[in-house]
């Protein structure tokens, strides 16, 4: 299961990383934006997408509306890990096709259940 | 009014008699009448000086009231304030949890190394057959005890350490505060410098529109931010009404 982790704090990348491999998760790459992000996604062949949504460069919600746009990514499970937390905002991502959505500060706890539930629902 | 006829009615008798005097070759009624025009001529002159003096101040007074200056200095500038406070807070907390996970981790590793400092004297004698039996016999009970302790010691460590590590993630919600609050300290620059130019009153600059899709950043306590969900309970029943 390869993971890519998008947040413009590489603090924060790292925590991520972490908690991915006390999971059992160890095959994790990093991108600071969505504009680094997005063609390493339509480079490499990652199954899970963790990304920020405010960032300096392309935002979450972009990155994620430029994967549900491409063929090949469509399908990929995308969990927003994100400060951001106006209802109008849960509500867009919601429309634009996110799979979970987690707020920080956040818990190693809350962030396994949210890729467990993601995984589980992901089509065999 | 036309500026022709006003022209005419400001002008026209003095030029009239100016023409006059001319055909009738009198010098001395040309020269008075033209002496009046010019004295006529200064008079608006100073008059539209003072019309200007008076639209100066008008616009001065205008740019004093400019709402974007207002909104920065009354409610921008204190939020900005309220926010690095909120900065302050979060990294003292962060620093403080920090120190207290490694003071509680030191002696759990002190421990550690001691008895493993202890046991490998004995151990060297083991293994150089130099023991005497009741210190091997000694030297297995402090075995059992220290395998105990070191394994407990140990989890507990690496517990504090992940907590270490999980801390940090303070200086994510702090770096975006503290973006925010530059960029208001570019919008101040740009208000002063419009200040100094003073001479273009640009009444027309509004606050920069936010953009949703770059996001708002973290909900700072006392600082309204519209509606925003509490905790990840709150999104996961959101989501769930959304069928997500």
């Amino acid at each position: 299961m390869k993971f890519l982790v998008v947040d413009d704090f590489s603090t924060m990348r790292r925590i991520i990383k972490n908690l991915l491999h006390d999971l059992g998760y160890s095959n994790v790459t990093e991108a600071d934006d969505g504009n680094t992000a997005l063609p390493l996604l339509q480079q490499g062949s990652f199954d899970f997408l963790i990304t920020d949504w405010n960032m300096p460069g392309m935002p979450g919600l972009e990155l994620l509306k430029a994967v549900r746009a491409d063929t090949r990514l469509k399908q990929m499970p995308v969990l927003m890990l994100t400060a951001e937390s106006k209802r109008e905002q849960i509500v867009e991502a919601a429309q634009a096709g996110v799979n979970g959505y987690v707020i920080k500060p956040f818990t190693a706890v809350t962030l396994k259940e949210k890729i467990d539930k993601i995984l589980e629902a992901r089509p065999k | 009014m036309s500026s022709i006829v006003f022209l005419r009615e400001q002008y026209g008798t003095h030029v009239s008699a100016m023409a006059a005097a001319l055909d009738a070759g009198d010098v001395e009624l040309f020269g008075s009448t033209l002496d009046e025009l010019v004295r006529l001529r200064e008079k608006t002159l100073f008059s539209d000086l003072r019309r200007l003096t008076v639209d100066l101040q008008g616009a001065l007074e205008r740019f004093r009231l400019d709402s974007r200056l207002v909104d920065l200095a009354e409610k921008e500038v204190p939020d900005a304030r309220h926010r690095l406070d909120h900065v302050l807070k979060l990294t003292d907390e962060a620093a403080h949890k920090t120190m207290d996970l490694v003071d509680q981790s030191c002696p759990l590793a002190e421990r550690t190394s001691k008895g493993a400092a202890e046991l490998n004297v004995l151990w060297k004698q083991f293994r150089s057959r130099e023991i005497a039996v009741q210190d091997f016999r000694g030297m297995l009970e402090k075995m059992d005890l220290f395998l105990d302790a070191a394994q407990a010691d140990t989890d507990a460590v690496r517990r504090n350490l992940s907590e270490v590590l999980m801390t940090q993630g303070y200086q994510d919600i702090s770096g975006q505060i503290i973006r925010g609050v530059m960029k208001l300290v570019g919008e101040l620059e740009v208000a002063l410098g419009e200040l100094v130019k003073l001479s273009s009153i640009d009444t027309s600059r509004k606050k920069v529109d936010e953009e949703p899709a770059r996001g708002f950043g973290p909900v700072v306590p006392g600082i309204n931010h519209g509606v925003t969900v509490g905790d990840q309970q709150d999104v996961d029943s959101l989501l769930s009404g959304l069928g997500l």
